[in-house]
């Protein structure tokens, strides 16, 4: 997020699209809804009737995979309309004009043939956000688990930069991570392409610290995603993984390929608290001790830096992964693994990373860090881009997207669209819901359907369905809510009888790799 | 005409000022309940919490949930029904439930039919309070149409009328209409060229003060609205003529309605403000009409131009004529009383500057600017302005509404002006300020009608009930049942109202339902005890009023107390 | 019914008050109560609650302002330059006591298991403080406890219930549900949802909150409540939810070695004493049966089968070797977990670095 979560009690217009706040981020939502009793207003796009809808001002339906149609009709009004921050575009950005030129191409009764939106409700929510004194934008998956996944995050960027909503108070572009410590997993050094501290791998003095530091020469080369990690197992060119606190087996997309790739492996490491469907696949389990265990630290999305402490002993002999992972490296006759606790561990992470600079064990207790802290003494970051940009010249720059159709559209073989997420009671793979007593809500996973489309494809409220893709199938009951707009239906991947990933995994973003696990043509058969 | 659906409902008023009231009483005239899908439709319809209108929909007492619900009778058991036989009235109706005083304690006993107000009464009848049910005649025997009384002519020393200001020409033939209104100089004040700062002036100088009971200065609260930043400004009209044995505004409306509004609309002019409300009791349904009827003539005469001023009916809830609660209900909010600070003038309806005034105030203001300031003034008795509307009831020949001098002897007004007790009784103590100002014994009716007096006394005016109860009346009874109202009417926002009333009604009631110690001693102590808290600490006048009751009960007449709590025991 | 109004102080005067005779400073917009906490008055109260606004229900908070007839509600009074208040007379201490003793006539219960939230103790705690015995002003009870409702998350013991509405304000103003409303009026006042439904009916997301605030423990934690008969002592540890990114501050409640229950954190600089259903009810994993209790490794059958520390950590590391060895260095890969620690994470991409010299390491982000 470039603006602390407290900044969600301020803005004046709220522009929410693509996160199912209410149910994956709930607390964060109780901030917005703050907001909205002091007399915000707010904008809901989003293809199902979430309950944020409920609460809007202004919602906009739009299709699945179509955001950027509809961004490109909202910027459109606001630069027809006048209502570009002038002093802003001039100070803080670059390519201005000729982002301008490009959209005015966009109108919306453009968008609205391809996003289903009326054009005239584009209209109002542009003009709500393109006059808003502080407009704040809040994103999450829906935007980014598409093969568009960039445009749509550059398409938001550009409405704020010509609006000048970003670099204040009440304002910014606000992805809300998914998970407890997705952040901090990156901060510390798990990404191919960044060392610890978001350094690039690619620049060649980075390269010559960390292989200083590490006690062994590291290519200055990208490494690659998950993504493709798990292709070139499955094309037998990977030999080896350790996966750590990940069901990679029923989260990713495409199962089939994900089960054939780990069981290809020669030899697979898995670290879990239980015996997940992918540590079953493994040569070697690990137990780890657990949240409430473990001492630690972890990031949030507002990149607030706490820690987590042990309240309980470890159940059996599970250990800290930290411990497991050390003790692989010695055996391995690595050096630099020698820690004795946690804190020695991030006491290494924060001299190695320059936005950890300032931080260390104790301070990381206070919880009241924000990255980046570059040096002791600093106070931290809660908003990101006051003064400048994270780009070579420190100015925001507009880029020129256009619309893409998903990797795969609605036929007459699949005429339906499906979409994934989470629900409220529901996490993940359900490792740990599954597991404290949340089936009291939500005891097994159901499709919802508009109920126009539960009678036209025959199905029966509350019967049984099969879902039918490109890739496999699923069964599950149908559930006739108008959540669900007519031609789209939804389902949560949380449940292991439902593998819904079966089903999805047609294409990924170019640049993220992200899979686009939110559009998925299926077809719908009555049981 | 068709039914109407629930879309329609919705679409007819979701645009509407103040929708929630008006549309909850269209679904509940409809079906004659409010439903689970009614609610759920005016939830949606206008965008509010399901469980916030399920909780503000069942503290009203007049909406009911289910059948047979607005079809059946309610019965008034205020205290002046209770002695002229509503229980008799309340067995003899199928279905028949009771409800807090409805306003008519100068006529038969109201009766609520579906949208109908009728007046009954079994007295006479073949069918006493012991009567045999099952041989009754059907309630049409008993119940019937009757517009409410006019008040009395004026008995004043003066004769002419000349001592009265609201009352002076209600009694005119056709003044309920505009052109009788207009014929005897209504609407002359509301058009005569006078600015704003002339009329808050001339109120001023009249020393017209809230007529509701707070006697807060009328042109100094018209004045800080008139200053007030903000806009819309609103003029609310308190008409929800709550407090037991009051009747004087509904007389003030029903024969007079275009007083009011030129009085409303005169205060719009004084202060800026656009858009006004008649907050009308619910027990009021031909008041409803008239005032309806009327705006509807001035609008058409282009006398409201504006100034949108529109009606909306209360759902029974005493505490809604506690401004700041009545502003929440009209809001559609949960009708608890707002914190003060802010006040009104600048936080008032939607949050914006709201003047407040009672009916019978601003029926005062258009024959105030004709007459002037120094004519009202010196209506009143000695150093006191103006004059103050008494309804009377109760033990008394002549009971109705009198317009009296301000600081007139009490008992001119009882023996003078309504014929006194009755042949052959005594007053034994009369109630103040309806039932918030607690009783005045016998040995007290010496007292002047004006705050002073009353106040040094530990009661007040209010607004202007008073219940007369002769020699042969329990007064601890009607203690209790007045306890029994204020409890059955606190709003439960504050808990020294909410519990205290409850346990000095226990503490009065001679029933089951008593509870609390049967011994003189610990009884006063705790009695006192409550009634101490609840007068230091309640959030509004309601927790604080109601203690004098129980103040007033023993300080006149602790041996009846006595005899209630050996009874107690016994 | 109308009260006067009060003709404000003049705001020419500086931002100067007394309180019980000594001179103290305010910001503007402060209340008197907030006044009183900075000052270390122990002015009581049941109502409220400093993240809720001002409600002025109970009435315990009143104090005393000079010129004023009545004491006024400190809670939902401001401060005004000037102004001159007394926090503790007798008169009001007597009060206090008979508003105690009216509340405590309803509800006759003295102790409360702290498990049930984190203001269960308030009403006994001035209970015990004013020796409020529960003798006087006998009466009806107005609490219908909801013994229908038998979700496994929140009880509804409105037997304890003193109608603050700190729950109904709660749910509206922090949580923003509005599942919480009241029914009726005066003693008969209930809390209740929409059509006095079950909560799972109703538009409650069981966050929590309302259990949280509940100065009786009417509304209580039954997830906690299952230790209550555990002799060992709470203890509190602070830490973060492990569900979202939102990164919520906790307190893990244990008795012994036993995981007993969570408690928002008030201070959390993320949520302010907010949590949803999952990071208020969903912790049971960390002690399921299920959790992985030793190393596991594939045996020459093909089964899992349980082993040492030493023998699984060498199987695992001789893997890694073998295939960089076997393969070179662009053979081995990790994936670092988005819901452990920064350690651990940390940890496995030195791994993957320190061994292979490549950059084969990914998180979970993509999916």
């Amino acid at each position: 997020m470039s603006n602390p979560l407290a900044d969600m009690e301020k803005p004046d217009v709220i522009f929410a699209i693509g996160t199912n706040m209410t149910e994956c981020h709930p607390v964060a939502a109780t901030r917005l809804k703050k907001a909205l009793r002091r007399g915000a207003t707010m904008i809901v796009a989003d293809p199902r009737r979430i309950p944020l809808a409920e609460i809007a001002d202004i919602y906009l339906p739009l299709r699945v995979g179509t955001d950027v149609a509809l961004l490109l009709g909202m910027a459109h009004v606001i630069e027809r309309e006048g209502l570009c921050d002038r002093a802003f575009i001039e100070a803080r950005t670059e390519d201005a004009e000729a982002f301008f030129e490009h959209v005015r191409q966009f109108t919306p009764e453009w968008a609205e043939t391809i996003c289903g939106v009326p054009a005239a409700d584009i209209e109002r929510a542009a003009l709500l956000y393109g006059r808003a004194e502080r407009g704040a934008i809040y994103y999450t998956l829906g935007i980014t688990e598409h093969i568009c996944g960039v445009d749509n995050v550059q398409s938001l960027c550009n409405l704020a930069l010509m609006t000048g909503n970003i670099g204040r108070e009440g304002t910014g572009i606000n992805p809300m991570r998914g998970q407890n410590n997705i952040q901090g997993a990156g901060d510390a050094g798990g990404l191919p392409n960044n060392f610890p501290g978001f350094l690039p791998v690619t620049d060649p003095d980075n390269a010559r610290r960390f292989s200083e530091l590490y006690g062994r020469e590291i290519e200055p080369v990208k490494g690659i995603t998950k993504v493709r990690a798990l292709e070139l197992a499955a094309e037998g060119k990977l030999h080896a993984m350790i996966i750590a606190g990940e069901n990679t087996l029923v989260s990713d997309p495409d199962r089939a390929h994900c089960q054939h790739a780990l069981e290809n492996l020669d030899h697979l490491v898995v670290i879990d608290i239980f015996l997940t469907e992918t540590a079953e696949l493994a040569d070697v389990v690990l137990p780890a001790s657990a949240w409430a265990e473990t001492d630690g630290v972890f990031t949030n999305t507002e990149r607030r830096i706490q820690r987590v402490r042990a309240a309980v002993p470890a159940q059996g002999q599970a250990k800290p992964e930290w411990w497991i992972v050390a003790q692989i490296g010695q055996r391995m006759g690595a050096p630099g693994f020698e820690w004795h606790s946690a804190q020695d561990v991030f006491d290494e992470l924060c001299s190695v990373s320059p936005i950890y600079a300032g931080v260390d064990w104790e301070k990381a207790g206070t919880g009241k860090y924000h990255w980046p802290v570059p040096e002791q003494g600093h106070p931290g970051t809660p908003r990101l881009h006051e003064d400048e940009f994270p780009s070579p010249s420190g100015k925001g720059k507009f880029m020129r997207v256009g619309y893409r159709d998903p990797a795969e559209v609605v036929s007459e073989q699949f005429p339906v669209w499906l979409t994934t997420g989470r629900r409220l009671q529901h996490y993940h793979t359900r490792t740990m819901t599954g597991r404290a007593g949340m089936h009291f809500f939500v005891p097994q996973e159901v499709l919802e359907v508009h109920p126009d489309d539960v009678a036209r494809w025959g199905l029966t409220d509350g019967g049984k369905c099969r879902m039918v893709g490109s890739r496999g199938a699923v069964e599950l009951r149908v559930e006739a809510t108008d959540r669900s707009p007519r031609g789209t239906v939804f389902c949560s991947f949380s449940f292991g009888d439902v593998p819904v990933n079966v089903l999805t995994g047609a294409g990924y973003d170019p640049v993220t790799e992200t899979a686009e696990l939110k559009v998925c043509p299926v077809r719908l058969e009555p049981v | 005409m068709p039914t109407p659906t629930d879309d329609e409902l919705i679409q007819r008023w979701r645009s509407e000022p103040a929708p929630l009231l008006p549309l909850l009483h269209a679904f509940h005239d409809r079906d004659g309940h409010l439903t689970d899908d009614a609610l759920r439709a005016v939830a949606k319809g206008l965008r509010m919490p399901l469980a916030d209108l399920f909780g503000t929909v069942t503290f009203y007492h007049h909406f009911a949930r289910t059948p047979p619900g607005q079809r059946a009778p309610r019965v008034c058991d205020g205290p002046v029904c209770r002695l002229r036989g509503c229980d008799a009235l309340l067995r003899a109706l199928p279905d028949a439930t009771p409800m807090p005083c409805a306003g008519r304690c100068d006529a038969p006993i109201p009766v609520l039919r579906g949208a109908e107000l009728l007046v009954g009464t079994t007295a006479g009848g073949a069918f006493g309070a012991q009567g045999d049910e099952r041989g009754w005649p059907p309630p049409e025997a008993f119940l019937r149409l009757e517009p409410s009384p006019l008040p009395p002519p004026y008995p004043g020393a003066a004769g002419d009328g000349s001592g009265e200001c609201v009352f002076a020409e209600i009694r005119t033939p056709g003044r309920a209409t505009l052109a009788g209104y207009r014929a005897t100089g209504g609407y002359e004040a509301l058009t005569a060229a006078r600015s704003p700062s002339e009329i808050i002036d001339v109120i001023t100088q009249s020393g017209l003060a809230g007529r509701g009971g707070a006697g807060f200065p009328t042109g100094r609260k018209w004045q800080a609205v008139a200053d007030a930043p903000g806009d819309p400004k609103t003029i609310v009209c308190n008409a929800d003529e709550g407090e037991p044995g009051c009747f004087k505004d509904r007389a003030l409306m029903d024969h007079d309605p275009h007083a009011l509004i030129e009085g409303m609309a005169i205060a719009a002019r004084a202060t800026g403000a656009t858009r006004g409300f008649i907050y009308l009791r619910y027990e009021y349904p031909d008041t409803m009409v008239i005032l309806e009827r009327a705006i509807a003539e001035a609008k058409t005469a282009g006398l409201l131009d504006g100034f949108a001023l529109c009606v909306r009916r209360g759902a029974g809830a005493y505490v809604c004529g506690e401004e700041t609660s009545l502003l929440n209900s009209l809001e559609g909010k949960h009708p608890f009383p707002r914190n003060r600070p802010p006040y009104p003038v600048t936080h008032g309806y939607e949050d914006k500057p709201t003047v407040v005034n009672n009916v019978e105030t601003l029926c005062a203001v258009a024959p105030i600017l004709r007459h002037g300031a120094t004519w009202y003034r010196t209506l009143g008795l000695g150093d006191h302005a103006g004059t103050k509307v008494i309804s009377l009831s109760g033990d008394v020949v002549r009971p109705g509404n009198y317009e009296v001098p301000i600081g007139l002897p009490l008992r001119t007004l009882l023996d003078e002006w309504a014929g006194g007790p009755g042949p052959g009784r005594s007053v034994q103590a009369v109630t103040m300020a309806g039932l918030s100002g607690g009783l005045l014994g016998a040995e007290r009716l010496d007292v002047t009608l004006d705050e002073p007096c009353l106040r040094s006394h530990g009661s007040f005016l209010g607004a202007g009930g008073i219940m007369v109860f002769d020699d042969t009346r329990d007064m601890v009874a009607v203690a209790h049942e007045a306890m029994a109202f204020f409890a059955h009417e606190s709003c439960g926002k504050c808990f020294p109202c909410r519990i205290g009333t409850q346990r000095l009604s226990e503490r009065l009631s001679p029933g089951p339902g008593g509870s609390g110690p049967t011994e003189l001693d610990p009884w006063t102590t705790e009695v006192v005890d409550i009634g101490d808290a609840m007068k230091a600490t309640s959030a509004c006048g309601l927790g604080t009023a109601a203690p004098l009751i129980t103040d007033s009960l023993l300080k006149y007449f602790p041996e009846q107390v006595a005899r209630h709590l050996a009874a107690r025991k016994a | 019914m109308n009260q006067p109004i009060q003709t404000p102080a003049p705001s020419t005067l500086a931002a100067v008050m007394e309180m019980d005779g000594q001179e103290v400073s305010f910001t503007p917009g402060e209340t008197i109560y907030e006044v009183s906490q900075r000052m270390g008055r122990q002015v009581p109260t049941l109502c409220y609650d400093d993240r809720l606004d001002p409600f002025g229900g109970c009435r315990l908070c009143v104090v005393e302002v000079e010129g004023l007839r009545n004491p006024v509600a400190s809670c939902t009074t401001k401060a005004t330059p000037g102004m001159k208040v007394h926090t503790k007379t007798p008169t009001l201490e007597r009060h206090r006591k008979t508003l105690l003793e009216l509340v405590v006539s309803e509800n006759p219960k003295a102790t409360i298991d702290p498990l049930r939230g984190s203001a269960s103790q308030e009403l006994v705690q001035l209970r015990t403080r004013y020796g409020v015995t529960g003798e006087r002003f006998a009466g009806h009870h107005s609490g219908q406890s909801r013994t229908d409702d038998a979700n496994p998350f929140i009880l509804r013991d409105y037997d304890q219930c003193i109608s603050c509405y700190r729950c109904v304000r709660v749910c509206a103003e922090q949580e923003g549900d509005y599942a919480i409303s009241v029914r009726g009026r005066g003693f008969e006042t209930k809390i209740t949802t929409e059509f006095d439904g079950l909560l799972q009916d109703s538009a409650c997301t069981f966050c929590g909150q309302c259990v949280q605030t509940c100065p009786t423990g009417a509304l209580a934690d039954r997830k906690a409540m299952r230790a209550q008969a555990d002799p060992e002592p709470i203890a509190a540890t602070r830490s973060v939810c492990p569900y979202c990114g939102v990164g919520c501050s906790v307190d893990l409640l244990s008795k012994g070695d036993k995981l007993v229950g969570i408690r928002p954190a008030r201070d959390g600089g993320a949520n302010l004493g907010a949590l949803c259903v999952k990071g208020q009810f969903a912790f049971d994993f960390v002690q399921h049966e299920d959790r992985l209790r030793t190393p596991l490794v594939r045996g020459d059958d093909g089964t899992l089968r349980p082993a040492s520390w030493d023998e699984a950590l060498d199987r695992a590391a001789a893997g890694f070797a073998k295939a960089l060895h076997d393969h070179g260095r662009h053979s081995t890969y990790a994936i670092a977990s988005g819901r452990a620690p920064h350690e651990s994470a940390y940890a496995i991409q030195k791994l993957i670095r320190a061994t292979s010299g490549t950059n084969y390491v990914d998180n979970c982000s993509r999916a």
